[in-house]
């Protein structure tokens, strides 16, 4: 690619005669140059493009023909306003739910749904200073399975199966920062949480399972 | 404070969040379907070319991903795994439904600044486009819908589609031709 300079052609070649032929007349490969303006490098010139007119008359058409895509390419596409909303309703229906039992009376059941109590548990943590990151969940596994174990026998009329009874389990996942103790900010959060249950959803007995697995500077943040 | 919390909460990387997933943690898993929903549809539409069809594919691809996230390891980016569930997903779409034809809902390309005459031209230019690359066989559509518009490299690409790096730029080579060949004719 670096041989002598070549002549001026005798006119602009057309995209179609370029883009039928495999090099140009210098030689140079017309993938490559088409390469080069699709990934946005045209004004990447080495020393023989500099110098040969083919090259510069080649990269010229390319970079109008390939414009329209380029363009494409940039203009911003807005998701459908409320797709994440139904995905995650979509995933909420295929998890089985368990629910927490507040009162069962002849009048009456009160029930919470399990991930209502870790959502609240979650955002709780996530003011608790020192906490990153939280999340929480409704301990689905071992504890559902218990739980539609443990109602099946006893069932109360208003009760349903998969109720866990008056005692809620949460489990949180934490990240703290670098400068807070971790074992000082758990307590905090079993603290705060179980208050919080207690004060907003009427939940006397709460076991609150604080995993503390990653601390984040402020930079990670 | 409860900005500041959110804040948080967003700046942590995928690969965090899709631990805690695979926790069952499914907070975590939300964050992960708003921070990646745009990629999922915006892939789906250029690759199917119709708003419904990219609605089906991008939603039908999220929850793939958290049915199957016991199966993702770490050793590719959480967004290269779901680029790959999306591109298959629009595969089985358009391979199993109508072809895809209704164009009217990919956005035009709006410039404030340009004069009535010249924007109807540039959407034409984009119409144009749209219609060529849905034109291509759907491996060369794909490879230029995630390098050229996703920006995704050659290596990327090969994770994404099943391939290799010398096939993934084969297929570049292949598409550009024939994308440039239609930009010709509407020329």
């Amino acid at each position: 690619m670096s041989g002598p300079v070549n002549d001026p052609p005798p006119g602009s070649p057309s995209d179609r005669q370029l883009l039928g032929a495999a090099t140009m007349p210098c030689g140079a490969d017309v993938d490559l140059l088409l390469e080069q303006v699709a990934d946005g490098r045209s004004a990447d010139r080495g020393s023989h493009q500099q110098r040969c007119v083919h090259c510069q008359a080649a990269l010229s058409e390319f970079t109008a023909l390939w414009a329209p895509v380029a363009e494409l390419a940039a203009a911003p596409v807005p998701a459908p306003p409320g797709l994440a909303a139904a995905v995650m309703s979509q995933i909420r229906q295929l998890v089985h739910d368990i629910w927490y039992t507040l009162e069962i009376t002849d009048s009456g059941t009160i029930r919470i749904a399990a991930r209502i109590v870790a959502a609240l548990a979650r955002d709780c943590a996530r003011m608790i200073p020192g906490v990153r990151v939280a999340f929480g969940r409704s301990t689905q596994g071992t504890i559902a399975a218990l739980a539609e174990k443990a109602t099946l026998g006893h069932r109360h009329p208003h009760a349903a199966v998969g109720v866990l009874g008056r005692t809620a389990v949460v489990d949180l996942a934490v990240a703290v920062t670098y400068d807070d103790p971790a074992h000082q900010v758990a307590r905090d959060i079993q603290r705060q949480v179980i208050a919080t249950l207690r004060d907003q959803v009427g939940l006397q007995s709460v076991k609150v399972n604080v995993t503390v697995d990653d601390i984040l500077d402020d930079d990670e943040r | 404070m409860a900005a500041a919390a959110q804040a948080a909460q967003l700046a942590v990387g995928d690969a965090y969040l899709a631990a805690r997933a695979q926790q069952g943690y499914l907070d975590a898993y939300e964050l992960l379907v708003q921070r990646h929903s745009p990629m999922a549809y915006r892939v789906a539409l250029r690759l199917t070319g119709n708003h419904h069809d990219a609605q089906d594919v991008a939603q039908e691809a999220l929850i793939a991903a958290w049915e199957n996230l016991a199966r993702f390891r770490a050793e590719s980016s959480f967004s290269t795994w779901l680029y790959r569930i999306v591109t298959r997903r629009a595969l089985n779409k358009i391979s199993r439904g109508r072809a895809a034809s209704s164009l009217d809902m990919l956005p035009d390309v709006a410039d404030p600044a340009a004069e009535p005459a010249t924007q109807t031209e540039r959407n034409l230019a984009v119409d144009a486009v749209t219609d060529a690359l849905l034109a291509l066989p759907f491996p060369q559509r794909a490879v230029v819908v995630l390098h050229h518009f996703e920006g995704l490299s050659y290596a990327e690409i090969a994770s994404v589609t099943g391939s290799t790096e010398p096939a993934v730029r084969s297929h570049l080579f292949r598409a550009r031709r024939a994308l440039g060949m239609k930009l010709e004719e509407w020329r």
